[in-house]
């Protein structure tokens, strides 16, 4: 998760971005906001599942599963 | 003071521009993306990204700038050995760059910072892994904001992957011609029906496509209202990395380690050749080394044994391909597969034809290697023996070549549907041809073969 203090000072506008160079597309940009409960949902109920998951393995494993080098 | 050069690839993004002073390469950075650049270092991001080898090294130098009144910062990225783009990777290199950006802007997201740009040709491959070069692509994320990137992700990368891995390989191509990324009506037009149902091309393709047809010319504020919280921000790249992750392509619909085209040599005339090249290379020493027509990298890796920076070209997207997975499964890092049409090489090309190189203007290599390439040029293509010297002696200065003669297979199986118009495509042909261009220093025969190797020197007054 982001650093609660940077997402403050972000939060408060101290530190904006500046405007974007790319040309995002509106279609673009809507069809994220059309996607993003899903999205959300989803990611949400897979972090939750890898945790219950996770919970079991060291239960059962011995030691536990050392995590993937390039997992993010 | 030495004059400065921009970067013809270099300026759509007002945070700053690369430029060349005295043959070192320095990124400008400008004071508007200067909180930017400062929050990619406090927050650690940049440590984390190039500890991983994710993103280029970079120190930060007291050069004078080569825009007194933009500059905030002047950096010195570590230099990349040769610059290639993403119309001469094959699919895992193309899709290698794809995970690391997504995995990048994961990385990002965790500690407050997005991609503002996905560009495909901000990928760079170094010592033999993808690595994204440039350090200005970071900004503030402001939760609630979409991905200003995704658009560009998706045509930069998902579309030419899905196209390459679901209708044909050969699709690629039109990379060259898309230098900003294929258009995604295109995509979703020439993509089988069927990939709707597959729900991350639905989503990022199909789906995207029409809404980029629905909402034109709307500004998005006023058709949503809707934000974009960080779970879901995580939950697109998410999608986007398990989408570009289901997509795959075998060379040949067969298993890829079985790939070999050497089928008309002995072993002894494999291991002759071998011995020759290594020779020639051992005698030359070069620090760089085209291998034109590579295939799997036999030889490319003798030069690369050797110390030399390899880039090894072929015209075969499965050769390149299988070549690739080998150098990564073995952790290569001084050759690099490519993909290259000799007889139509890449072209400078973009903006004012200044933003993508031509092939001769990253060139030229300390030496050029043509093993049994000869005759597809002077018979398959019809280029004259003098105009093949030509163009090989400027791409380097040193030559090793091999004769492949017409009694051989291979050339008589391009001579068997067409009438053999080569008079001059003899051993002397060939000597006489690339002696206007070259001074021949080695001559030897491949054993139990008819093939004749030779190390040339392109001449002076070249």
């Amino acid at each position: 998760m982001p650093d609660p203090g940077l997402m403050s000072i972000l939060g408060r506008g101290i530190l904006t971005a500046p405007p974007a160079y790319l040309d995002p597309g509106s279609g673009s940009f809507l069809l994220q906001l059309l996607l993003a409960g899903i999205l959300g949902g989803l990611f949400v109920l897979r972090t939750q599942w890898a945790k219950v998951k996770g919970f079991f393995q060291r239960i059962f494993t011995r030691g536990g599963r050392k995590p993937d080098e390039h997992d993010q | 003071m030495t004059s400065s050069r921009r970067i013809g690839a270099s300026f759509r993004d007002p945070s700053g521009f690369l430029f060349s002073r005295g043959g070192i390469l320095f990124r400008q950075v400008n004071h508007n993306y200067r909180p930017s650049y400062d929050l990619l270092v406090s927050s650690g991001l940049q440590e984390e990204l190039v500890e991983g080898g994710w993103l280029i090294p970079h120190e930060v130098v007291k050069e004078p700038p080569a825009d007194e009144t933009l500059a905030s910062l002047v950096l010195r990225p570590e230099p990349i050995a040769f610059v290639s783009y993403p119309y001469e990777w094959c699919f895992s290199q193309l899709k290698d760059a794809a995970l690391l950006t997504l995995a990048i802007q994961e990385r990002a997201l965790g500690r407050g910072l997005t991609l503002k740009d996905s560009s495909a040709y901000n990928i760079q491959f170094h010592q033999g892994r993808p690595v994204l070069i440039d350090s200005l692509s970071f900004e503030p994320w402001t939760e609630g904001e979409p991905w200003v990137a995704y658009r560009q992700f998706c045509r930069h990368f998902l579309a030419p992957l899905a196209l390459m891995a679901r209708v044909d390989i050969r699709i690629g191509d039109l990379l060259r011609i898309h230098i900003d990324g294929l258009p995604l009506d295109l995509t979703s037009h020439l993509l089988p029906g069927k990939t709707r149902l597959q729900p991350g091309l639905l989503a990022h393709i199909h789906l995207h496509a029409a809404s980029q047809r629905r909402y034109a010319g709307t500004a998005p504020e006023a058709a949503s209202k809707s934000r974009m919280s960080l779970n879901a921000m995580r939950g697109l790249v998410d999608s986007l990395k398990s989408t570009v992750g289901g997509l795959d392509w075998a060379p040949g619909g067969t298993d890829w380690a079985d790939y070999e085209q050497e089928h008309n040599y002995s072993a002894a005339a494999l291991e002759s050749k071998r011995r020759l090249v290594a020779g020639y290379i051992d005698r030359i020493r070069p620090k760089s080394t085209w291998d034109l027509g590579a295939n799997v990298g036999t030889f490319s890796r003798l030069a690369a044994e050797a110390g030399s920076t390899t880039i090894a070209f072929d015209l075969d997207p499965s050769a390149v391909e299988v070549h690739y997975r080998r150098c990564r499964e073995r952790g290569e890092k001084n050759v690099l597969p490519l993909r290259l049409d000799l007889s139509n090489p890449s072209p400078a090309q973009g903006w004012a034809h200044g933003e993508r190189m031509s092939l001769a203007e990253r060139g030229p290599a300390d030496v050029v290697m043509a093993l049994a390439l000869i005759h597809h040029l002077a018979i398959a293509n019809n280029v004259p023996l003098s105009m093949v010297a030509e163009t090989l002696a400027s791409y380097g200065r040193w030559l090793i070549l091999e004769f492949v003669p017409k009694s051989d297979s291979q050339v008589q199986r391009l001579l068997s549907s067409r009438k053999d118009i080569f008079t001059d495509y003899t051993l002397e042909g060939v000597q006489e041809a690339f002696r206007r261009s070259h001074s021949i220093r080695a001559m030897d025969r491949v054993k139990d073969s008819e093939r004749v190797l030779f190390l040339m020197e392109k001449r002076q007054e070249t």
